[in-house]
């Protein structure tokens, strides 16, 4: 039950950023409200409701999974774009791959050092 | 025996009158896809997403239903983006004191990665000649696809060119990252993260998740920032070009 209980925590944050964005004209999406505001309360309350982190994590495991069915229409919308494939592949992977290239020697550069080298500076390339 | 095959021919059609059929769909070829994936040892271009988007085109094709019975159903599957983007907030809260103090350094560069991520890929597309539509559906590209699609219809782009959009960006920059942080020398989580987080939305973030727990939350800060950030200069930009 604890699972429904912290899903229930999740929709009340999310219909308090969907009420917020239509009172003020948000330009932003409810989900990204509910979650600064779910943020903001558990800094308020100095911890996190343990219902909540229970269901989250299933639910972030599943992000993928959820984009994943808007994917599958590219295929059926193809011939559309006919002629402009390779101006859309090109701008998606060169701009890509230049986007990360600008973010990575940005952060390096304006991003101070771990100071606690230890665990945190070993990832895991698999 | 000619009613029962005719009976036979209208399953597919009735199955997807109701979600379950779209959402089974999905699921199973969610899992295929991971099965796939490891099968095909991990390639770094071709993420599960990618295998089970194709295994489920394929199998629409096959079944004589429209893509748009799929998408009835499948909506349902999507309205948990809403509460998954809010659950974002429990990791978004662990590493608060880990963005407090680095909260100079974000500010400064992330809303200009967020705005490079957008302008190279639309500046190759206009120099390449394609028209409007195209290049809205192209600006969002590395947002998180509720506020991604949001803005592709404000600016009056193409939800499905998005979404296709956003999975190539995605997998483009988790392997540009992986690459690119190899040839730099990068192995700070934090760094890793943010960059897949600002370049390469929820599938991004995916990734970052599976490298640690550092990562995934300064990629989780990373998309909701960008997401945010794009939301509100992305359509004031647009209407001052068009």
């Amino acid at each position: 039950m604890s699972v429904l209980r912290g899903f229930l925590w999740l929709l009340v944050f999310l219909l308090l950023g969907q009420t917020l964005v239509r009172l003020f004209h948000i330009p932003m999406p409810s989900g990204v409200v509910g979650m600064l505001l779910l943020t903001l309360w558990f800094g308020y309350r100095g911890g996190m409701n343990s219902d909540v982190v229970r269901i989250s994590q299933p639910l972030i495991a599943m992000l993928a999974l959820l984009i994943m069915p808007g994917v599958v229409e590219i295929f059926f919308v193809a011939d559309q774009f006919a002629d402009q494939w390779a101006a859309i592949i090109t701008a998606l992977i060169a701009g890509t791959l230049l986007s990360v290239l600008s973010s990575l020697l940005l952060m390096r550069r304006y991003l101070p050092r771990n100071v606690d080298t230890g665990h945190a500076g070993a990832v895991d390339h698999e | 025996m000619s009613d029962w095959l005719a009976r036979l021919s209208q399953l597919p059609q009735q199955w997807f009158e109701s979600p379950i059929a779209a959402i089974a769909l999905t699921l199973g070829a969610y899992f295929l896809g991971i099965r796939l994936f490891k099968l095909m040892r991990r390639p770094s271009w071709c993420p599960p997403m990618l295998i089970a988007a194709i295994v489920i085109a394929a199998i629409i094709a096959l079944l004589p239903i429209d893509i748009d019975d799929y998408n009835r159903g499948a909506s349902w599957l999507m309205l948990l983006l809403g509460p998954a983007t809010v659950a974002l907030a429990v990791p978004l809260y662990q590493q608060l004191p880990q963005i407090r103090a680095l909260w100079k350094p974000i500010l400064m560069t992330l809303p200009l990665s967020a705005t490079l991520a957008a302008c190279y890929a639309v500046i190759i597309a206009a120099i390449m000649g394609a028209p409007q539509d195209v290049l809205a559906s192209l600006a969002p590209k590395s947002v998180t696809s509720p506020i991604a699609l949001s803005l592709a219809e404000e600016l009056g782009g193409s939800r499905a060119l998005l979404m296709g959009a956003l999975l190539t960006t995605g997998v483009t920059a988790i392997f540009g990252v992986e690459w690119l942080s190899r040839v730099l020398r990068i192995r700070d989580p934090r760094l890793i993260g943010l960059a897949l987080g600002i370049n390469g939305h929820a599938l991004g973030t995916v990734r970052a998740f599976e490298i640690n727990s550092v990562a995934g939350a300064f990629a989780s800060l990373g998309m909701s920032l960008t997401g945010a950030f794009t939301a509100v200069v992305l359509p004031l930009v647009w209407h001052l070009f068009y």
